[in-house]
């Protein structure tokens, strides 16, 4: 059954025609982006190179660069990899989830959500590299014919996620694909200028919007949706067992796929909106990524804030009712203990701020959101963080208890991960269309014949 | 243009409505070779053009399935059946830790086969050289105008009357597509032919580079070249070059006291033979004896030399001479070296020493045995043809 | 340097093949027609058509050539032609040797007032490994840490590798040892009107000894001094004044029932540790528990006994005396034995209550001396006043504890060491311009005299100043010759440290560097006439003192050259010599000293040597800095420990600096706040703060010697301490949990990590421990592995009641496996490169805890969760039951290591070899420091224990080549080598006959985190403690 939300508002303000709308989306790539444009491209490839500077410093001399000690083995590194494997999830779920729940208010968003998932996994795929001790033999976690007869450990959690990522990685940028063919071929059709004529055409591949192709189409894009749905759970349902799989306490627990995936969700939205308050105002598509649009973000964020609040009680009941003493300990050590600041602070921005979002000005005031939407990826940072550090720092033997604390590499890379997602994200708005044209056009008032026979696959 | 073929007629239209009427009319009319072209899918136009549901589930499905089945029976190759290792004391086919890479296989076989499935197979794309390209029916169609196109291979097609049949339609804009004629290219110009050399010569040299010079270098470490000495290899600290050193004269090691006449050409005492003529012994001695005492004392020890005199002859050991040395009269030879013959010490160990001495005393009996000698031998024979 | 070459190019002349090879009868009588014709590879007219210009255009020819050229570049593109180096065989192979097969020698280490038999491996005559000669009567098999390290030592960059002289300018300048000699043996001619001065440690050569008297001889006027820093000379002038004889007894620790230890740390550095803690292990045999000895302890700072206490009292170490007084008449009161000593003024209750002592304990311990007469000892430290030694022989005499005084064998010194008052006239002397010509025959005054007797200042006014020394010390900076000495693996010698026994010294290596035997190069000044200096010359005068003096007395039925050969070979030489025996008790010893129980008030301030680097000769020993301190796991610093209490008292923390003052010396070092210590005493030990010392040893630590003082020994009353300014970072390779603010208590207890009861409750309940992991059957989802381990499988047990937790057992390990030293800031970060470490746990109060030791290595886990999460599979489990690290295959994501329940996985976060003091560990003759059968492993690599795999595949080859079945006893690891009290037993788990087995399967034996079902095969014995069941 399928609700419709377009009846109760509209989903594209401002009563655009579907030309206007052309004009709207394919602006940023005619015009010649203007100072801030570039200042910001500058500040952010800024923070890229000084992570290239700290990696290659890894590189070099090792990952003694790093904090990471016994017994804290994992330290930054492993926590940006979750981090930003979770950012990656929103993408999925709003253009994958939200299509199979024919939730049509997606279409204004959905290909910036999948353009940050890519990034985001790009981002997320360095990390388990450059974190190793030897980084060029990451090829030995690929599954390749060698003269040894030598095969990955298919047991180990961090194959499994060597195929998860990966897999991850090439569906949704095959998904996204799918959905630009159409536009690059309108684009194709716009432009005027020799050299992007004949770029566009090369990824259109030639599509002529002819309807014995759509009806093929719009089977595959469900088809691709139905199986990035449980791929978007799966992926940080494995990303959880790395931690869930090990004997350590504190990671040793099945509570870790459900509350991963909710945290991933909650911490992917949270960036998106971040993102887009910006976009819609940088590239004047107000109209189009409304505040409807932000509001309903919203309310998932709410939602899933509310799910790792309520993991966090459930990790104390279920270390105290385990009976298992270091599991206990790890609890009360995480709250009290040398970490607290860092278990408070994800609380707080976790389970706390979110709850604001209970009243709808709150949801609907650009600023506030703004605010709790970035603490909220503080906060998620810190969650992957205080998991990782505050069980290992004291696990079963007392005698091998240590405490991390980070170099200045360790935050060079992290500030560079970030410098990398919005490089790509800038470039990305300034080359491809940031909203899917022939899916809005499909949302606009009138767009479809005025009685309605024929099925509802659209 | 004129010249042309003719590859269509063309309508467009402005809205929704008249589009879906006009695919009704069109299939209704007979048309087969027809098509619409629309800037998103419009509801409804698959039932008006008359087509039925897309097949390519079928495809998704098939090689999800093989994907499955692929990646399973490879991690039970791998791991139960082509190399066997104990990995945190599990069986060798512990298949629930086989799901998770089962499923995301599954997954990216299915997907990547619908996607291409869909371009190459159902779309046959890419076809940038289409002639409804770059015309101004697909600028309208890319943007908001809904357009519908008879070809001229359908077979009731007539120019005209298509013309007038669209217009009729409600078409604002009705108009001719022609083919546009081939242009051809020649393979293997000079310029590819020398890009393809440049490209080789570049490939091999980096491939060279990489995996000889590049992968050596710090940081890179195999553990090829550790910090530490191997037996006889070189080291450029001792002044000799030589990592081997030799044990400080007058030093004893374990179970490796020196023998004590060695530089006295007729010792006052000689040592004891410690070693039984066992098979075991008499056979060590015999291989020794071959490879460091026949070549001048000969096979038989009855001194011709395998040199055939082309170097001082050894003499034969089976003279009465010896036959009278005590056992630790000839191991004394063998250590220490007499005239000629130099000190053997470095080449054979004691134990062998005394072997090849317990071996000398079986030939020089072998040579002149004893009448018990003579009748042991022919029984061992006799029993031997016996058997 | 030069010198050494030249002696190569000798070897290499020794190593010329003394026939040259020839193929052919033509190519030795050189025919050179044939030399022409081997030349060239094709004899004429072979080749002559081939010229490929000349070929037609599509010939086969040039099509081979084509597609041999395409063929060559692609080979060169994927192969590999990187120089491996080449291979060097012997020219003449030394006899019995197997290249590959190590060699062993027997040999002798003095250090100090110990002399240790040795047994040095060598690999293609370099020593490897250095362990304890099993024939040693005193050794028997072991050694301590520091003969184990002295294996760096001796492979040490900053060693003196030439003679070096002073020049005007006050900088040393290379020279040679013909110069330096003639203008010394000038020195020696010209000084015949002014005395000549030999300062040196204490001598335990008799051959030395008797070279001394021979330069004494030839230089009249001659006057030698020897000075240990630590030494038992208190002891021993009590022990006169008690009996008479010189010195003080061996103790027969293995037949003690009751162990009374005040401020002595026997098992530590008071005594010979090797010996005192095997003999004191026997009394800790889980075989035998009834007749467990019982340990008490009263000691101010918490010692490596002390962690081995049953009972342990802290008192401050300068209320000793009042202690043993008051004991003294508690025994006289209760057995009735009169004291010629008024004791009237002694009550123990009083000095009990003074003293905060556990008056419960301190009625065991009056009971139990009671109880055990001529079976209890009780042993005072070396560093207590002679009062308290004179009371405690009184105390042993009247409770008959004299039949536990050793009466076979007993120390012997060849050199009395010089009196405070004789090292003070030679400083007067040279303040004097006496003494025309002193030199440092390997020893350091400078560093080691007191300040305030001025050595330091006199030296100025010496004209002349030689050091022989292995590597530049303060005194040697001082002096203006500097002479490099061959370090003990490169000299000839012999020791008599103990009646009964010599033993011989042989080298295992020619000088690495131009250096030579301290005694050649005095003997070299003794006959200067001779001139040309021969490398063998001591090896010779050694073999001619014992011929002309040892070799008669023995009455050997063998010619003296077997007997020398037998004697190198064993290492020790037996004699008979009459065993020692003592007087009665001389009542006159009591005279003098006080009978009035003061109450004490100020800091006690107590000095002793350091565990590991010694008195400091050993500051610039990576492996001993490196080693954790065996009770407060501190490294490369040393620091002034003190009670909780003082440090409120004081306003510090840890690494606050403190300010300790005594008289007008006064020394700032940080403290450390150890659990266990007395109240206001503070414990330094010294070794530490050389001003000159190699790349090692520099900056770490703080010079305590500088307290010392011309009219005191080690123990100062009443010193002034306040809170210094500033504070330094000290670096523990373990942070203490147990006091900070951890949420829940009694962790231990709760983890079962260690097990632990009393012998009571043995006795009672011998399956008490086996009780404990009934309930922790844990039922698994696999089943456990089909068919495997069905051959030898590899275990290990460690009787934990044996353990004393000296760590000497880290050192071996690190010899054996090439661990890195990582310095100082890396060890902050806790990325210690050790693969066996020895966990200690404190339980009990905070100022009188109990400590529990237990040492911690890769537990071999059958169901290992290191090697499910290895996605490489560089780490699994082999079919005879090791846990193997595949180095080669790992590339470092340190999974392993999160999910190790034990995490003692260590990873190369560095080259460390690179990293430590900028790449002083990648200087060439670090190479041959370095195992040659063990991976040196590189940065990014995980590696951990392989329980010595290299020898167990050792053992495996011999079994193949005999023949036979591996057999698990074959196999020793090298910790197991090195455990002065067999507390660690490796075998085949599988082998029901071993002697392993016992242990394996013993009812004390327990799993740690046994509740996580991994499966270890490293079993521990729990440690019964041998105190009464009630908790102390």
């Amino acid at each position: 059954m399928s609700v419709d939300y377009s009846k109760e508002i509209p989903l594209v303000q401002g009563r655009l025609t579907m030309a206007q709308l052309d004009d709207a989306i394919a602006k940023p790539m005619s015009v010649r982006p203007g100072k801030i444009y570039f200042i910001a491209l500058a500040f952010t490839s800024g923070l890229l190179l000084l992570g290239v500077l700290g990696v290659s410093l890894t590189f070099y001399f090792g990952i003694g660069e790093w904090g990471n000690n016994q017994p804290v083995a994992w330290g930054w590194g492993i926590t940006n990899f979750v981090f930003w494997v979770g950012i990656a999830h929103a993408g999925t779920l709003i253009s994958a989830i939200l299509y199979l729940l024919r939730q049509k208010w997606r279409t204004g968003i959905s290909r910036f959500a999948e353009a940050m998932t890519i990034f985001a996994v790009m981002c997320a795929g360095i990390f388990p590299i450059i974190h190793t001790g030897r980084p060029w033999l990451a090829g030995y976690l690929l599954p390749y014919p060698n003269s040894h007869h030598l095969w990955p450990n298919f047991i180990s959690p961090l194959v499994w996620d060597v195929f998860a990522v990966s897999t991850y990685l090439i569906v949704s940028a095959i998904f996204w694909y799918v959905g630009l063919i159409p536009d690059f071929a309108t684009l194709r059709d716009r432009t005027v200028s020799k050299v992007k004529n004949f770029v566009y055409s090369f990824f259109s591949l030639g599509w002529r919007h002819s309807n014995r192709h759509w009806r093929h189409y719009e089977k595959v894009y469900m088809i691709l949706a139905g199986l990035a749905t449980p791929l978007v759970l799966s992926v940080h349902t494995v990303v959880s067992f790395d931690f869930a799989v090990a004997v350590l306490p504190g990671w040793h627990s099945t509570i870790f796929p459900p509350y991963f995936v909710a945290g991933a969700i909650f911490s992917g939205f949270a960036m998106v909106v971040t993102a887009l308050v910006f976009m819609r105002k940088v590239l004047g598509l107000e109209n189009v990524i409304t505040i409807d649009h932000l509001d309903r973000m919203n309310k998932i964020i709410l939602l899933t804030g509310s799910m790792v609040g309520y993991a966090y009680l459930m990790e104390f009941f279920i270390s105290w009712y385990s009976g298992v003493p270091t599991e206990q300990y790890v609890a009360v050590n995480r709250a009290f203990g040398e970490y607290a600041w860092g278990y408070w602070i994800m609380v707080a921005c976790n389970a706390l701020f979110p709850q604001l979002f209970w009243s709808r000005k709150i949801r609907r005031s650009i600023p506030v959101m703004f605010l709790v939407v970035v603490l909220v990826n503080v906060g998620m940072w810190f969650e992957r963080f205080i998991i990782i550090a505050s069980s290992l720092h004291r696990d079963f033997l007392p005698s091998s208890w240590g405490y991390f604390t980070p170099t200045w590499v360790d935050f060079s890379i992290l500030l560079g991960s970030f410098g990398l997602f919005f490089t790509l994200i800038l470039v990305f708005s300034r080359t491809l269309p940031v909203v899917t044209m022939s899916e809005i056009k499909g949302v606009v008032e009138g767009a479809h014949p005025t009685h309605h026979k024929g099925d509802h696959n659209g | 243009m004129a010249d042309n073929k003719l590859y269509c007629v063309s309508a467009l239209f402005d809205t929704p409505d008249k589009i879906i009427n006009a695919a009704r009319k069109t299939t209704e009319a007979g048309y087969k070779k027809f098509d619409v072209n629309t800037p998103y899918p419009v509801h409804g136009m698959d039932r008006a053009m008359g087509m039925g549901q897309s097949k390519i589930g079928y495809v998704t499905l098939f090689f999800g399935l093989s994907g499955a089945v692929f990646i399973f029976l490879f991690m039970w190759w791998t791991f139960a059946s082509s190399y066997n290792i104990v990995v945190g004391g599990k069986p060798f086919l512990s298949a629930p830790a086989f799901i998770p890479i089962t499923f995301e296989t599954t997954v990216l076989f299915a997907a990547i086969s619908t996607f291409v499935g869909m371009i190459a197979v159902f779309f046959k794309l890419p076809h940038n050289s289409h002639p409804l390209h770059d015309t101004d029916y697909m600028k309208a169609v890319s943007g908001d105008k809904f357009g519908l196109v008879i070809e001229a291979d359908d077979e009731q097609f007539n120019r005209d009357r298509v013309t007038d049949f669209l217009k009729n339609l409600g078409a604002y804009k009705v108009a001719d597509v022609y083919i546009p004629e081939k242009e051809t290219y020649k393979l293997f110009s000079s310029g590819f032919v020398i890009f393809l050399i440049i490209l080789a010569v570049v490939t091999s040299a980096a491939t060279y580079i990489t995996l000889n010079k590049l992968m050596y270098v710090v940081p890179f470490s195999w553990m090829e070249v550790q910090d530490k000495l191997n037996a006889q290899e070189e080291s450029d600290i001792f002044a000799d070059g030589k990592g081997m050193r030799l044990p400080v004269e007058g030093t004893v090691a374990r179970g490796e006291l020196p023998y004590p006449f060695y530089g006295q050409p007729n010792p006052p005492e000689v040592l004891s033979n410690p070693t039984l003529p066992t098979k075991k012994v008499l056979e060590l001695g015999k291989r020794k004896f071959l490879t460091f005492c026949s070549p001048c004392h000969g096979n038989f020890a009855q001194g011709e030399s395998r040199l055939h005199g082309q170097f001082p002859t050894g003499p034969t050991l089976v003279s009465s001479k010896i036959n009278n040395y005590p056992d630790g009269m000839i191991y004394h030879i063998i250590t220490n070296g007499q005239n000629v013959m130099p000190s053997y010490m470095h080449q054979i160990n004691r134990e062998e020493r005394w072997a090849i001495v317990d071996y000398v005393r079986v030939l020089q009996r072998a040579q002149n045995p004893s009448q018990s000698d003579i009748q042991e031998v022919k029984k061992e024979s006799s029993s031997n043809v016996a058997k | 340097m030069a010198e050494a070459k030249d002696k190569m190019n000798n070897e290499e002349n020794l190593q010329k093949p003394d026939v040259n090879y020839w193929r052919s009868f033509a190519e030795l009588h050189k025919d050179s027609a044939l030399i022409e014709a081997s030349r060239q590879e094709f004899s004429e007219s072979v080749t002559d058509d081939f010229d490929p210009a000349k070929l037609s255009k599509f010939s086969r020819r040039k099509f081979l050539a084509l597609i041999g050229a395409s063929a060559a570049l692609a080979g060169t593109a994927c192969s590999d032609y990187r120089d491996k180096g080449e291979i060097v065989p012997y020219t003449k192979m030394p006899e019995d040797t197997v290249v590959g097969k190590p060699k062993y020698y027997a040999s002798t280490f003095n250090y100090g007032s110990q002399s240790h038999g040795i047994l040095i491996k060598t690999r293609e005559g370099r020593p490897v490994k250095v362990d304890g000669n099993p024939d040693h009567p005193v050794n028997k098999g072991k050694t301590n840490a520091i003969v184990q390290a002295s294996l760096l030592s001796l492979y040490d960059p900053d060693r003196l590798q030439y003679p070096m002289k002073k020049t005007d300018g006050g900088e040393f300048t290379k020279s040679s040892w013909k110069n330096v000699d003639k203008e010394i043996v000038n020195a020696l001619k010209s000084t015949s009107e002014k005395n000549i001065a030999i300062v040196t440690g204490s001598i335990l050569s008799p051959t030395t000894k008797r070279v001394l008297d021979e330069f004494k001889a030839k230089y009249p006027g001659t006057k030698v001094y020897s000075y240990e820093l630590f030494n038992d000379e208190i002891r021993n002038s009590a022990w006169k004044k008690c009996y008479g004889t010189d010195l003080y007894p061996l103790i027969k620790w293995n037949e003690a029932k009751i162990i009374v230890a005040l401020e002595s740390d026997f098992l530590g550095t008071d005594g010979n540790k090797v010996e005192n803690s095997r003999l004191f292990a026997e009394g800790r045999d889980v075989d035998n528990v009834k007749n467990f000895n019982r340990l008490y302890v009263v000691e101010g700072n918490m010692s490596l006994t002390g962690t081995n206490a049953d009972y342990r009292l802290k008192l401050r170490p300068d209320a000793q005396y009042i202690f043993v007084m008051n004991l003294l008449s508690e025994v006289s009161r209760r057995t009735g034995i009169g004291v010629p000593f008024n004791l009237s003024s002694f009550s123990l209750d009083t000095f009990a209550k003074t003293y905060s002592l556990n008056t419960k304990k301190l009625k065991h311990l009056v009971d139990d001396l009671l109880n055990n007469k001529g079976k209890s000892i009780v042993y005072a430290g070396r560093t207590l006043p002679e009062e308290v030694h004179i009371a405690v022989n009184y105390l042993n005499e009247i409770l008959g504890n004299k039949n536990l005084y050793r009466t076979d064998s007993a120390t012997v010194s060849n050199l009395p060491l010089s009196s405070k008052s004789d090292i003070e006239n030679l400083v007067s002397d040279m303040n004097l311009g006496k003494v025309g010509l002193l030199i440092h025959f390997d020893s350091d005054p400078v560093f080691k005299f007191p300040e305030d007797i001025g050595y330091a200042d006199a030296l100025k006014k010496v004209s002349t100043v030689v050091s022989l020394t292995e590597s530049a010390n303060d005194s040697s900076a001082a002096g203006n010759y500097t002479l490099p000495i061959s370090h003990t693996f490169e000299s000839w010698g012999d020791a008599k440290s103990r009646t009964g026994f010599y033993s011989l010294q042989q080298p295992v290596i020619a000088p690495i560097y131009d250096t030579r035997e301290k005694e050649a190069v005095l003997l070299n000044w003794i006959d200067e006439a001779k001139g040309e200096f021969k490398d063998t010359l001591y090896h010779e005068y050694l073999m001619k003192n014992w011929q002309e003096n040892i070799y008669p007395s023995l009455k050997s039925k063998f010619a003296f050259i077997e007997f020398w050969y037998g004697a190198l070979h064993d290492g020790v030489v037996f004699v008979n010599e009459s065993s020692n025996t003592f007087g009665s008790f001389n009542n006159s010893a009591f005279n003098g000293l006080s009978n009035t129980s003061t109450n004490l008030s100020g800091y006690a301030v107590i000095l002793s040597e350091h565990y590991s680097i010694g008195d400091g000769k050993f500051a610039n020993n990576g492996w001993l800095q490196e080693l954790p301190h065996p009770v407060s796991k501190m490294t490369w610093d040393n620091y002034a420990s003190i009670s909780k209490n003082t440090s409120k008292e004081l306003g510090v923390k840890n690494n606050d600096k403190i300010l300790v003052t005594i008289g007008k010396r006064s020394l700032e070092i940080p403290v450390f706040i150890q659990p266990g210590c007395a109240d206001n005493t503070i414990a330094i030990e010294t070794g530490y703060g050389r001003t000159v010392v190699g790349r090692v040893g520099e900056e770490t630590g703080f010079n305590a010697n500088i307290l010392l003082s011309k009219d005191s020994e080690w123990l100062f009353t009443n010193s002034s301490v306040k809170k210094g300014d500033g504070t330094y970072q000290l670096v523990s390779a373990q942070e203490h949990h147990l006091f900070d603010r951890t949420p829940n208590e009694n962790l231990l207890g709760e983890r079962k990590i260690i097990r632990e009861g009393t012998v009571k409750e043995y006795l009672e309940n011998s399956h008490f421990v086996s009780e404990m992991h009934e309930e922790e059957k844990v039922d698994q989802i696999y089943p456990d592995h089909p068919a495997w381990y069905t051959g030898v499988k590899w275990g290990m047990a460690i009787d934990l009641n044996k353990c004393t937790g000296c760590s000497d057992c880290v050192i071996a390990c690190i010899a054996e496996n090439n661990n890195p030293v990582v310095g100082k800031d890396q060890v902050a970060v806790g990325r210690e490169m050790q693969w066996l470490r020895v966990d200690a746990y404190y339980s009990g109060s905070e100022d009188d805890p109990i400590v529990s030791k237990q040492v911690m290595l890769c537990q071999h886990c059958d169901n290992a969760p290191c090697e499910n999460v290895c996605p490489v599979a560089a780490t699994t489990h082999s079919k005879d039951g090791l846990n193997q690290m595949v180095y080669n295959r790992c590339v470092g994501t340190r999974y392993c290591s999160n999910n190790c329940p034990y995490k003692v996985r260590r990873f190369n976060f560095f080259n460390f070899r690179d990293h430590f003091r900028d790449s002083f560990q990648q200087e060439g003759i670090f190479d041959l420091v370095y195992n040659p059968e063990v991976t040196v492993r590189s940065r990014g690599v995980m590696e951990k224990c392989t329980f010595c795999i290299q020898r167990i595949a050792t053992e495996r080859e011999n079994a193949i080549r005999e023949n036979r079945e591996v057999i698990g006893s074959n196999v020793h690891t090298a910790c197991q080598d090195a455990c002065g009290t067999n507390a660690i037993h490796f075998g085949d788990i599988n082998n029901k006959n071993a002697e392993f087995y016992k242990y394996r399967n013993h009812e004390l034996g327990y799993y740690v985190l046994e509740e996580l079902n991994v499966k270890p095969n490293v079993t521990y014995l729990a440690k019964l403690r041998n105190t009464d069941s009630e908790k102390v």
